[in-house]
């Protein structure tokens, strides 16, 4: 099967989380492209900015300044940018923020495990899931 | 004797004769004078007499006389009336002849007729009733004095009849023996036993009740005439205190004053009201009333009611709550020794004052007056006001009024009941700051339990991503010992996440009853089974079927759930069994989880309850589920506690209210 190569904001203050993604990205047999950003605000400036929108984007909640919840009510107020699959990386497995963020619009509610194993393995379907759909890319 | 002298003599004798003879003849012309005048004086006075009795019978005996004069003939026609006798009959008879017969009842005639022949015989009526008609048709009774009338020679000539008209009499009359007869019966069916003795004590009346009272077998008309001067010794007996009974009524003789309202005592029990009334007539005593009542009931009442009231008196003058009347004017009528240590003034102080101008102020004495008219209208009601004592201390009060009523049922003023609240505001407001306090307190620390758990969380799993990346960099480099090292890396860090996560559980488990709902047990099971882990040797079986609970359904699933986690992770035996079941009671359901375990020896039983005490060093036992189960418990005001045999298993028991 034809798989895309997925073009991929990353919104994560942690610097090993981000490394766990790239290293699990790296161990797939698709290249992805990774954009990082530590926080909500860095990220709304680069969606705001030229730069081409992202296929996917994932984040996590807890963040400094601008957070995840705050972004993504931001996201899904704009016509444009509420068209981006978001999936949420989150410690949170707080039913009342699963529900907050399934109505804000989210595409996908990912709790990160303890174990990197179990990680990569989640990380590998959602990207697997993605690569295989129609994405409304600019 | 001499010739001389004999011959003075003779000649003497002679002349004497002479003079005697002389004076005979005088006194016979005297006497025939006499005789004239005497006839002359006789016939002049029977025709006097004849004179008098025809003026009499014409003018002033017929005209003067006011009752009704009637002269009548043998015939009974009238000859002559009065001006009286016309008014009194309707009829004149000048204008047409009247015979009195016509004018009398029917049924009466011959009555009349036979008086009318006495009086013709005797010449003389007396006091003779009738019943006459009057011309207009009016019955009246008449009393008739009459007399017969003579001519010179003592002829009866015609007959003369004073009536006077007695018709009211008679009718008053009536009414008296009337009255008397309805005061007889009203003194016969009296509820009082009535005594009426002559000035002899002999009885002159007594009635039906009296016999009743005094348990006399004869009639009252019996008693008539008895003699009373011994009764007091023959009744004694009844009475609780008998010497003094008789002392009493021997007094009262005595004196013969009224004596209204004594209270006697019968052995009995029964208790009557005894009235003396002594008659007096013009003055001179005529005898004794007396009037016996059976109060028993009343007194009864009256005792009673009067325990009540000594009872609420002293409940009013002892209880802690400050009661205060006032009048319209809301001058102080009333106050008892709470209110006066309350507000700090005496009685003396308080009595007439205006209550709101001695406590209130501002805008206190506004919410007084306007609970005050709403008091008015008779409405009840309960207010709190800010007031200053006497010592000028500003209390709070809670009062609680009610209009006062006359017994018209008109208001008069009001009651209020003062209970000072100042304290136990001064705790409410505390309370509510507290209360206050806590609740950001508890959103704080879930927030932080939140954060705190993400915070440490994720060094963990950077850690085991790191060790991960080790193992996977350095592939056969590392010997054995040291692959086990990391494996041990990754359970401590497994261990430390278990834990992180029961605290956040732990410490989210708070009251919120706005989750609660009706949640399916069965159907909660049900859910459990599928997502907990049940090796393949262990089973878990319901044993009955589960109720429905009102709570917050994910509460329940933490309850059940660590109790099963629990029995899972301490079942040692080959074929491992939990069951669940539940007995229902009155007001709550009693569940039970079984397992066929290690089992708790009894010295742990109250240990394994606190948080991070966990018995034994399993890997996934963190020491916080059964600590969340005993929260959740107490949150839903239940109970837990177990059974175990060590070795055999242990049965955990809650409840929960329906």
């Amino acid at each position: 099967m034809n798989k895309k190569s997925l073009n991929i904001l990353m919104i994560e203050d942690d610097a090993i989380e981000v490394m766990k993604l790239h290293r699990t990205i790296a161990s797939l047999d698709k290249s992805h492209a990774i954009v990082e950003m530590k926080n909500g605000d860095e990220a709304l400036a680069y969606l705001k900015s030229e730069a081409p929108f992202p296929d996917i984007i994932l984040l996590d909640l807890n963040m400094p300044k601008l957070d995840g919840m705050e972004l993504l009510t931001i996201l899904k107020a704009d016509t444009e940018l509420a068209c981006i699959p978001a999936i949420v990386l989150t410690t949170s497995n707080n039913p009342k923020d699963v529900l907050s963020c399934y109505q804000l619009g989210i595409a996908g509610y990912v709790f990160k495990p303890l174990s990197y194993e179990d990680y990569t393995l989640k990380i590998k379907q959602i990207l697997s899931y993605w690569s295989i759909n129609e994405l409304t890319n600019k | 004797m001499n010739s001389d002298k004999i011959a003075i003599l003779q000649r003497a004798l002679i002349r004497e004769k002479a003079a005697r003879k002389e004076a005979e003849k005088i006194l016979e012309k005297k006497a025939a004078e006499l005789y004239a005048l005497t006839q002359e004086l006789s016939e002049t006075n029977t025709r006097l007499e004849k004179t008098i009795q025809q003026k009499i019978s014409q003018l002033q005996v017929f005209e003067s006389i006011v009752d009704a004069y009637v002269v009548v003939d043998f015939n009974g026609e009238v000859l002559k009336m009065n001006e009286s006798a016309i008014a009194l009959l309707g009829y004149d008879f000048r204008k047409a002849p009247i015979f009195l017969l016509d004018l009398v009842d029917e049924k009466m005639r011959e009555r009349t007729q036979n008086a009318f022949s006495t009086l013709i015989k005797e010449g003389l009526l007396k006091n003779f009733q009738m019943e006459i008609f009057s011309k207009d048709g009016q019955q009246k009774i008449v009393q008739i004095n009459a007399s017969m009338l003579y001519d010179e020679n003592q002829v009866p000539i015609a007959a003369q009849g004073i009536a006077r008209d007695i018709t009211q009499q008679q009718a008053s009359e009536d009414r008296l023996i009337s009255s008397e007869s309805r005061l007889t019966t009203l003194i016969t069916n009296l509820d009082s036993g009535v005594l009426l003795e002559d000035e002899q004590r002999k009885i002159v009346l007594t009635n039906k009740k009296f016999c009743e009272l005094f348990s006399i077998p004869v009639s009252p008309a019996e008693m008539v005439g008895l003699d009373c001067s011994n009764a007091a010794a023959q009744t004694k007996h009844f009475f609780e205190d008998p010497a003094g009974f008789v002392k009493g009524i021997d007094k009262i003789i005595r004196k013969r004053k009224l004596v209204l309202g004594e209270t006697l005592a019968f052995k009995d029990g029964r208790i009557f009201r005894r009235d003396y009334i002594p008659i007096f007539k013009d003055k001179e005593f005529q005898g004794n009333l007396w009037s016996y009542k059976d109060i028993t009931l009343e007194t009864k009442y009256q005792q009673s009611i009067e325990a009540e009231k000594q009872k609420y008196s002293s409940i009013i003058a002892n209880m802690k709550l400050g009661l205060l009347e006032v009048d319209n004017d809301e001058k102080i009528a009333m106050l008892n020794q709470s209110f006066s240590e309350m507000s700090g003034y005496s009685e003396e102080e308080l009595i007439g004052k205006t209550a709101s101008t001695l406590f209130l102020e501002g805008e206190q004495s506004e919410v007084n007056s306007k609970e005050r008219s709403k008091r008015n209208q008779g409405l009840f009601n309960s207010y709190e006001l800010q007031v200053k004592t006497k010592q000028g201390e500003s209390r709070c009060w809670l009062i609680s009024g009610a209009p006062n009523y006359n017994l018209n049922g008109k208001v008069i003023g009001s009651i209020g009941i003062h209970l000072d609240i100042t304290e136990m505001k001064t705790l409410e407001v505390q309370k509510e700051v507290l209360l206050k306090k806590l609740k950001t307190r508890n959103a704080e620390l879930q927030e932080y339990a939140h954060i705190v758990s993400h915070d440490l969380k994720s060094p963990l799993r950077s850690i085991n991503a790191l060790v991960n990346w080790l193992k996977e960099d350095n592939k056969g480099v590392f010997d054995t010992s040291s692959l086990q090292n990391f494996s041990l890396i990754e359970n401590t860090l497994e261990k430390m996440e278990n834990l992180i996560s029961g605290i956040l559980n732990y410490s989210s488990i708070v009251e919120n009853t706005e989750k609660h709902q009706q949640v399916d047990l069965n159907i909660l099971l049900e859910e459990l089974k599928a997502i907990t882990y049940f090796p393949a040797h262990i089973s878990l079986k319901v044993t009955n079927k589960l109720p429905k609970i009102s709570g917050d359904p994910i509460r329940l699933q933490q309850l059940f759930q660590n109790l099963l986690n629990n029995a899972i992770q301490h079942i040692d035996k080959e074929k491992g069994l939990v069951e669940v079941d539940v007995v229902e009671h009155l007001s709550y359901y009693q569940f039970s989880v079984k397992d066929n375990g290690i089992g708790i020896e009894k010295k742990y039983h109250n240990k394994i309850f606190k948080i991070f005490q966990s018995l034994n060093t399993h890997n996934e036992s963190t020491g916080i589920g059964l600590s969340i189960v005993k929260k959740i418990v107490d949150l839903y005001k239940g109970e837990i506690w177990l059974e175990s045999e060590v070795g055999v298993g242990t049965t955990f028991y809650f409840t929960l209210i329906k």
